[in-house]
This record gives C-alpha cells, sequence and structure tokens, in this order.
C-alpha cells in the first residue's frame, strides 16, 4: 500500500476488530431459476465503518443488502448481527434494529415529516417525550429547523430535504447498523455533492456501521471507508480501502470496472494534510528570499496577495485551499482560476504553506502507483 | 398549511368553492318542481300519492334500501378487495373481478326479480339484489386502490420493521382509502337509484309512487316524485365527494 494513500479504514481498526454484520456462506436462488443470484458470499462488516457495495447492474449488490435485514432471505448461509446468528430470528423485530434507507427515499404521504421519523421508535414503545425529543434531535442532525419541517409533510419538501428526512428515519431507533440502497441516486450531482458531504459529517457523530449501495465510483470511493466490489451473481471481487482498489485493481475485472479515471479518484482520497507543503514567506516578516513564495497578509493574519512566486514575473492571483481539503479540491481550483499556485490555509484562515502545479504533478508521479 | 389571509375567504373555503353548486341546483330545482306542483290543480289520487304522511314512509324506505345494501357491500367487498390484493391472491385476482365484471353487467331490474322468485319477495331480497348491482365498483377499487400504493413505501415500511399486517393497517389502506371511498360513493349512487326498483318486489321505496302514478297516467305526480329521486340520488352524490375530498385532502 502507497504510503502518501491512507484510507480512514485504519480509524475502524482502532475502534474494534469485530465485525458488525458477516456473512457467511450466503447465497440466494430466485424460485425458477437455475443459477444463484449470490453465491456462497462471505462478507465482513467492521464495525463503524462504511462499506459501500458496487458493481454492474445487475450483480446482486442489492440483493446482498436486503439479506442483511432479510428483506430478502437467503437460500442458504448464516447472517450474524453483533455476533449473534439473525438468520432465523422474527424478521420485523430484526428490522426494526437495523436502519433502512432506499433511493426513492419511501416517506409516508400521509403522515407529518416528524411522524415519519416516529415510526420505529413508536413500534419498539418509547414514550411520547423520548419520541418527540428524539425527532427534534434528529432533525438538527441532518440540519433541519424542526419548528419549521416537524408538522410539514414530505410534498412540501425538496428531493433533497426528502432524503435528509430518509436518513434521520433511518437513524431513528438509533440502530448500530444502517443499510443504504442508492440513497442519493435519484438527486441531482450538486444536492448529492452536499448531501454527500453532510452524511459523512453525520456519520462522524454518529459512528455506524454502514453499508451503501451506489452505482457511482465516486460515491463508493468518496463515501467508503472500504469497497466491496461485486461482479456478476454477487462474486466479491475486490474488497479493501478506496485507495487499493484504485491503485490495485485484484483482477480484469476491477480493472476495467474502475476503469481509466482511477488516477483522478485517487486524488480525491488525498488529504492536503498528509503532504509536504512549500514554505512560505511572509513578507515584511523577515527579508524575502528569491527561492520561496512571498506572501502578504492582513492585521489578523489572512492571506491577502502574492507578493512574489519564483519562476513567475506576474504574481499569480491569491487563491487559497482549506487544509482539511483533499488534492482534488485544489487542483480543482487551480484549474478553474487558472492559478499556478494555491496557499494552504488551516481552519483559522491562516497560511500554512504552498502548494505548487508543478511540484503537486510531479509528488504525484513519484508517489503515485505504476498502472 | 395555508394561512388564511382575513380580507380573504381562508384557502378552505376557496379550494372547495366548486362544492357549492350541487346543492344549490338540487335545492332550487326541487323548490321548483314542488312549488309548481303546489299550484296545480290535483285530484286526489295525486293528493293521496303525494301526501307527505304517504311519501315520508316511502322515502325513509329508498334510504334504508340504500344504506342497508352499501353497508353489506362495504362488509363484504372491503375484505375481499383486500385479500385479492395480498400477493398470494395475485392469481385469482383477475378472475375474480371478471367474474364480478359479468355479475355488475347483469341488468338489476331482471335481477330483481328472478331473486324475488328464487328467495321470495321483500326488503331482503331487494337488499341482496342491490349489493349483487354494486359490488363490483366497492370491490375493484379496493383492489385498485391497494395496488397503487407506491411500492417504494411498501419496501421501506417492511425494511423498518413493520409486519405485514402493520404496513396494511397503516400504510396500504391510509393510502388506499381516496380510491375506495370513490368506489363507496359510486355504490351509493348506483343503489340510491337503482332502489326505485325494489318496488316491483314489494320492498317499498320512491319506486312505488312513481310506478304506480305512471300506470295511472298521472303525470304531475310522477314528475314531483321521480324530482325527488333525483334530488336524493344528486345530494347522496355529493356527500360522497364531499367525503372524498375530506379523505383525500391529507394525501393530495
Amino acid at each position: 500500500m502507497s504510503e502518501t494513500v491512507q484510507s480512514p479504514i485504519d480509524s475502524t481498526h482502532r475502534s474494534g476488530q469485530r465485525p458488525m454484520i458477516a456473512l457467511e456462506g450466503v447465497s440466494k436462488t430466485y424460485p425458477k431459476q437455475s443459477k444463484p443470484a449470490v453465491a456462497e458470499l462471505n462478507l465482513q462488516v467492521p464495525e463503524g465503518a462504511i462499506v459501500t457495495l458496487i458493481g454492474p447492474s445487475g450483480c446482486g449488490k442489492t440483493t446482498i443488502l436486503k439479506m442483511m435485514n432479510r428483506l430478502i432471505e437467503p437460500t442458504t448461509g448464516r447472517i450474524l448481527l453483533a455476533g449473534e446468528d439473525v438468520t432465523d430470528v422474527n424478521a420485523d423485530q430484526l428490522r426494526r434494529r437495523i436502519g433502512y434507507v432506499i433511493q426513492q427515499v419511501g416517506l409516508f404521504p400521509h403522515l407529518t415529516i416528524g411522524d415519519n421519523i416516529a415510526v420505529v421508535p413508536k413500534m419498539l414503545g418509547w414514550d411520547k417525550r423520548r419520541v418527540t425529543s428524539r425527532v427534534d434531535e434528529l432533525l438538527h442532525l441532518v440540519g433541519m429547523e424542526p419548528d419549521d419541517f416537524r408538522d410539514r409533510y414530505p410534498r412540501q419538501l425538496s428531493g433533497g430535504q426528502q432524503q435528509r428526512v430518509g436518513v434521520a428515519r433511518g437513524l431513528a431507533a438509533d440502530p448500530p447498523v444502517m443499510l443504504m440502497d442508492e440513497p442519493f441516486g435519484a438527486i441531482d450531482p450538486i444536492t448529492r455533492e452536499r448531501l454527500q458531504d453532510e452524511f459523512l459529517e453525520v456519520q462522524r457523530q454518529v459512528a455506524k456501521t454502514i453499508c451503501f449501495v451506489t452505482h457511482d465510483l465516486s460515491e463508493a470511493v468518496k463515501l467508503g471507508d472500504r469497497i466491496a466490489v461485486f461482479a456478476a451473481r454477487g462474486r466479491l471481487a475486490q474488497y479493501d480501502t478506496p485507495s487499493e482498489v484504485l491503485a490495485h485493481p485484484a483482477d480484469d475485472f476491477v480493472t476495467e470496472f474502475v476503469g481509466s479515471g482511477a488516477a483522478v479518484r485517487r486524488l480525491s482520497l488525498l488529504e492536503i494534510s498528509r503532504l509536504e507543503l512549500e514554505e512560505i514567506v511572509i513578507s515584511g516578516a523577515r527579508a524575502a528570499g528569491q527561492d520561496h513564495p512571498v506572501l502578504s497578509v492582513d492585521g489578523a493574519g489572512h492571506p491577502s496577495t502574492w507578493q512574489h512566486v519564483p519562476g513567475s514575473d506576474q504574481p499569480p492571483a491569491l487563491v487559497t485551499v482549506p487544509l482539511s481539503g483533499t488534492v482534488y479540491d485544489a487542483v480543482d481550483v487551480m484549474l478553474d482560476r487558472r492559478a499556478p499556485v494555491v496557499v494552504v490555509v488551516d481552519d483559522d484562515g491562516l497560511p500554512r504553506g504552498a502548494l505548487r502545479w508543478e511540484t503537486l504533478v510531479a509528488d504525484l508521479r513519484t508517489k503515485g502507483q505504476p498502472r | 398549511m395555508t394561512a388564511a389571509v382575513p380580507a380573504r375567504a381562508p384557502g378552505w373555503i376557496r379550494r372547495n368553492r366548486d362544492l357549492v353548486a350541487t346543492p344549490v341546483i338540487v335545492v332550487v330545482g326541487l323548490a321548483g318542481v314542488l312549488v309548481y306542483t303546489a299550484t296545480r290543480q290535483l285530484d286526489s289520487v295525486e293528493q293521496r300519492a303525494l301526501d307527505p304522511s304517504y311519501l315520508w314512509p316511502r322515502f325513509l324506505e329508498q334510504i334504508w334500501l340504500t344504506v342497508a345494501s352499501t353497508v353489506v357491500v362495504i362488509v363484504l367487498a372491503l375484505p375481499l378487495g383486500i385479500a385479492l390484493s395480498r400477493p398470494a391472491a395475485a392469481r385469482i385476482r383477475t378472475g375474480t373481478l371478471a367474474f364480478g365484471g359479468f355479475m355488475q353487467a347483469l341488468p338489476a331490474y331482471g335481477v330483481i326479480i328472478l331473486l324475488a322468485f328464487l328467495l321470495g319477495f321483500g326488503t331482503t331480497t331487494a337488499i341482496i339484489a342491490l349489493v349483487l348491482a354494486s359490488f363490483l365498483p366497492v370491490l375493484t377499487n379496493t383492489v385498485v386502490g391497494l395496488l397503487q400504493v407506491d411500492p417504494a413505501l411498501i419496501e421501506a415500511a417492511r425494511g423498518m420493521g413493520m409486519s405485514a399486517r402493520q404496513t396494511l393497517l397503516r400504510v396500504e389502506i391510509p393510502l388506499a382509502v381516496p380510491v375506495m371511498v370513490a368506489g363507496i360513493r359510486v355504490a351509493l349512487v348506483l343503489n340510491v337509484g337503482t332502489a326505485t326498483l325494489a318496488t316491483f318486489i314489494g320492498a317499498g321505496g320512491l319506486g312505488e309512487p312513481i310506478s304506480s302514478m305512471l300506470y295511472l297516467g298521472r303525470a304531475q305526480a310522477v314528475l314531483a316524485t321521480s324530482a325527488i329521486v333525483a334530488a336524493l340520488a344528486l345530494i347522496i352524490d355529493w356527500l360522497g365527494g364531499v367525503a372524498e375530498r375530506l379523505v383525500g385532502g391529507r394525501i393530495g
């Protein structure tokens, strides 16, 4: 594994080794079909991790997801939830312990937003006050003001808002596990991007074990601590961190599936904070050298303009990217603003270093994996 | 929802303004016919037929026939429709609905007379005949109403841990109610009209003065009683429409 591209899976290793969900030798053969839709699948989902299930349509990824909460009953094999064999327990009660979010959202149109979120807590017999406070808490969590939205009906919400409520409803009874079937698949690209960011933010707070079906590789890479790539008949072609899947496809199928955009996609996994940044000289602080970029700052220490950038006669426009961003973000603003160099700023807006196009390209070329 | 602007009519009045038309037309039309009749020179036969002490019991019989038969239809057709809408019944669904269509196609007049020979004359037989005549709309609408519920909602409900029964009661039926109510409205209107035929097997109703006055050639009395039946049918249809609006408004 490349040392520059480290994956968030490490944090899940720290949080615990035991798999939250385990499929053991699970097969599904539909009636009147000779060949199984999923054959002899073994899959372990570590606690607190987001695992994205991806594959071409018809590969059985949704079937696999639905076998986890037994919306589809496996023909053979065992399903373990937190170590407990749930293959034969009451399926309805099992599902109340597992959050479920689908692409069509499926908010009940005859119930208010609050009542939609409250469905599972009420089935579990929570008292009224606990349900009400949980609904408000969840609406806050997904960024919707409870007083504005609690009593509205689903049809009064935009698609993006509906899916926020869908996620909140999935989280309602605080289940340890969430199953999500292309939840952002039917949402416009800009809103989808925002929902993904919000979803990661929510996950940082709730730390659920999440299985997330998607057909969008960018989404799988962005959200997944691990990616499970499925080939036809639910064959698990590769199960690894996004960077490994992109850098070292396990076989020809994965290579083809990951496609030619893999190098660009990997940029979004590389955090700027992991890079060696070029030193910046603050003008006036000391004598300007010729080999470092020189930046002037305002009274609060925030960057204002470039004084000098080595190798260019005219100082370029000042462009900043946050330290918490990824190299993808940096490349994006560089291309967008036609800036060969960007200032990396920390959370307080203070300059932490510079990132140059030439070094970025050179750096990636040396540290990237041979293709 | 929509806040009422004090200067203007509240939203619910503006939205439902069209519902005012029917009762106004019915009241004006019926009053017109009755006032016209009152100004005419009526002979003793006509006077007896239009006397409230005679008409009122016939009116109540008409209502009783309509309501009783519709209630029986609801009690029988709703559960059958729910059962037919279950996936397990998919195979017999089409056949059963086709049989219902066949029953529907039989002329009510013939069914009433035939049943009277099979089951005897009287109100019970009339109600059975009315049930047969208005069974299909309720059955079909129940099945259709339940089948048109978005499968994603059922999947969401099951995925959240609702049992099949909870899904039916809390999601499917509430969402199918507007279509089911529309079916019941059709049954009511069918029944209130068909109930005028009950007189031929001795079950009374407003068909009695109509047919006897028709037989005796008293056009004025026929016009007046027919107007009452028509008004009753329109009002029942209107009530059904209001009910649809009420149950549909929440879901829209």
